[in-house]
């Protein structure tokens, strides 16, 4: 911004100077040119005087009365003074060329008229004796070299004029120089000034790329993040209901079989009152522990695929809710280990969500395969909601769950309509995935063919 | 009376000490090798030639269905009595489509566990009454929502009775002998039942009477 005022500033101070010198000079040419007229004026004035003189002269020593001389002699006498005066007015402004012949001029006029007042002395015989020697020999020679005297100042007048001419175009061409410098460098100054711009520009676009890609880098790593968050989660599940189920419910059947042996040993009745209260408690134990797991993560999902996990959800929810759930899965081969738990865990919400909220008597769980996609719908026949208005913290985590692996998801409902919630995953091959960790798989690639299974 | 041989697999050393104890503690019965993971059970079978293996299902490096599938494969004659943790009806009818006779859960009475050693010794089935009422309570569900006719109205009193016997266990000789047919009549005879109940292999027929209370 202040390159560019900088650059307007100069311009405008470059113009005006410009305007200025052009004025400056016309003015100097008009000064120039009256001062021109106005010497020359005077010289012709003088020059005119001396001619006049002469005339004056001739006719007063023509003249047969000393009366009509004396009349000539009046006139003399002013053209003298006014001629005074002009060389006076002329010697006020005199270039130092003239000076020479210019006080020339002048002693010889100074001459001329005191050769002139020396006729008016004269008697009327000394005129009739001298009047054309005088005039042919005296007078006329001088009003020559005066007149020749003043035609040399007119042509140092013309000098001068040349002179001041050329100085003038002198002032032009530095005038025309000075322009010249000054486009060349407020072009100069333009283009550095453009460059400048034209990288800050740069610079500021660059910026903005960045901080356009930082913050798609930083969208992406929030994503990648919470993905990672819920594949932790999922693998902390799977650990804990496998240490549950192994480990734990291991331990209660320990007890339990301890039990068994001591009561083998045939004790006394009060010892196997105990035991079999101890055996109560280690088989209440070893099925909480047990449900627990399968709450976690149902180890079906890991051992046998998706399928018998969704189908043992189904039950569950049946036996806890009296909700009639049916499950129908068209799936050709395994699906990756992400997809098969995204899935698992998208309709687990939806069946809590039908079970908990929705009052529906009856769920259709499909899951199949189609054109590189898997779908997935759940269909309640519930009361119903405004998917625009109601957005629970469940609805969200599920979209983010198929929002991860690039998916889809839709709900469809209206009050008193029944919700079809329906998710597209775009289907990945098993095979690019990176080997899973060690798990006890218990049915390695068990393909799912078109199965149907009904719980409620 | 010949000892019966049996082999423990476990993966957790103090289920198999007690279960051994258990187990010899009762007369007849000799465990003849104890294996941690699927792989050293499969190893041991081949070995020890038991006649009973009392096998767990979550195990190391190979799982007790896998090493169900191939112990059964190569020795028909050894009897597998799954005892596991999974009461998932999934765990449950993949075992006996492996080739397990007898399913039970870890919190069995020794009672239980006596009798599914003896059932699978004499070929036949059994199934803990946990273990029958988990795979009934799936069926009838699914029956009354499918609203599917039942088959086993299709099937004539003979065509009943010997599938109460396959199930229970018996070769199409015994069958044949109880019932004093023709081995060729009780072949048809099941080849007929198989057909009319949709069903392919002797493990489903045996699943299809359990669910069916046909058998426990």
């Amino acid at each position: 911004m202040a390159g560019f005022g900088g650059l307007l500033l100069i311009m405008a101070a470059a113009e005006s100077g410009a305007l200025l010198f052009l004025a400056n000079l016309r003015h100097n040419e008009s000064a120039l040119q009256a001062r021109f007229l106005a010497r020359n004026r005077t010289l012709e004035r003088i020059r005119s005087n001396i001619y006049l003189s002469g005339t004056f002269v001739r006719d007063s020593l023509l003249a047969p009365e000393q009366s009509g001389a004396l009349l000539q002699l009046n006139a003399l006498q002013n053209l003298r003074r006014d001629t005074t005066a002009a060389l006076a007015s002329y010697a006020s402004a005199i270039e130092p060329e003239e000076v020479t012949p210019f006080q020339n001029l002048r002693s010889q006029i100074e001459d001329y008229w005191k050769v002139l007042d020396h006729t008016f002395s004269w008697t009327t015989d000394e005129r009739n004796k001298y009047r054309f020697a005088f005039f042919y020999e005296d007078l006329v020679p001088r009003r020559t070299s005066m007149l020749q005297i003043a035609d040399r100042i007119e042509a140092l007048n013309e000098d001068a004029l040349r002179r001041g001419d050329s100085k003038l175009g002198d002032l032009f061409g530095r005038l025309q120089f000075g322009l010249l410098a000054m486009l060349a460098v407020t072009l100069l100054g333009g283009a550095t000034l453009a460059l400048f711009t034209i990288l800050h520009i740069l610079k500021l676009e660059a910026e903005v790329q960045q901080r356009l890609t930082e913050s798609v880098r930083s969208q992406a790593s929030l994503q990648e993040l919470s993905a990672r968050l819920v594949r932790a989660q999922e693998d902390e599940r799977r650990a804990l209901s496998r240490e549950l189920h192994d480990e734990v419910a291991q331990a209660f059947s320990a007890v339990l079989l301890e039990a068994e042996n001591l009561l083998d040993l045939d004790p006394a009745p009060k010892v196997r009152a105990h035991l079999d209260s101890i055996r109560g408690v280690a088989e209440n134990g070893m099925n909480e522990i047990r449900n627990m797991a399968l709450l976690l993560r149902p180890s079906m999902l890991d051992d046998f695929g998706l399928l018998p996990a969704l189908e043992w959800q189904a039950r569950e929810i049946a036996k806890r809710t009296g909700l009639r759930v049916q499950v129908a899965s068209v799936l050709s081969g395994e699906l990756p280990e992400e997809h098969k738990t995204c899935v698992y865990r998208l309709v687990q919400e939806a069946l809590n969500n039908c079970a908990r909220h929705a009052q529906a008597s009856a769920v259709e769980v499909s899951v199949r395969s189609e054109a590189g996609q898997i779908l997935v719908t759940v269909e309640d026949d519930g009361s119903g909601f405004d998917p625009q208005r109601v957005r629970g913290l469940g609805l969200l985590g599920m979209e983010e769950r198929a929002r991860h692996l690039g998916g889809t998801f839709h709900i469809d409902s209206k009050p008193g309509r029944g919700t079809l919630l329906s998710v597209t995953l775009p289907r990945r091959d098993v095979a690019a995935r990176e080997p899973e960790p060690a798990t006890e798989m218990l049915w390695n690639g068990v393909p799912h063919g078109a199965n149907s299974h009904t719980t409620g | 009376m010949a000892q019966i041989r049996i082999l423990l697999a476990d993966d957790h050393n103090i289920l198999r000490d007690g279960l051994r104890l258990l187990l010899e503690r009762h007369p007849g019965f000799v465990v003849v090798g104890e294996a941690a993971d699927g792989r050293e059970t499969l190893q041991l079978a081949h070995d020890e030639r038991p006649d009973v293996v009392v096998m767990d299902i979550a195990m190391p490096s190979m799982n007790g269905i896998e090493a169900t599938r191939r112990i059964v494969e190569k020795h028909p004659n050894i009897g597998v009595v799954i005892l596991s943790m999974h009461h998932d009806e999934s765990y449950i009818i993949r075992s006996l489509k492996a080739g397990a006779r007898a399913y039970l859960l870890k919190d069995a009475l020794k009672s239980e566990l006596i009798s599914a050693i003896h059932a699978v010794t004499e070929g036949r089935s059994f199934f803990s009454p946990k273990v029958s009422r988990i795979l009934q309570e799936d069926y009838f569900q699914a029956l009354g929502r499918k609203d599917a006719d039942d088959s086993y109205e299709l099937l004539t009193d003979r065509e009943r009775e010997i599938l109460q016997l396959v199930a229970e266990g018996k070769t199409n000789k015994e069958v044949a002998n109880t019932l004093n047919l023709s081995l060729y009549t009780v072949d048809t005879h099941r080849t007929h039942i198989l057909q009319k109940l949709n069903l392919h292999s002797v493990p489903e027929l045996i699943l299809y009477a359990v669910r069916k209370g046909i058998i426990s």
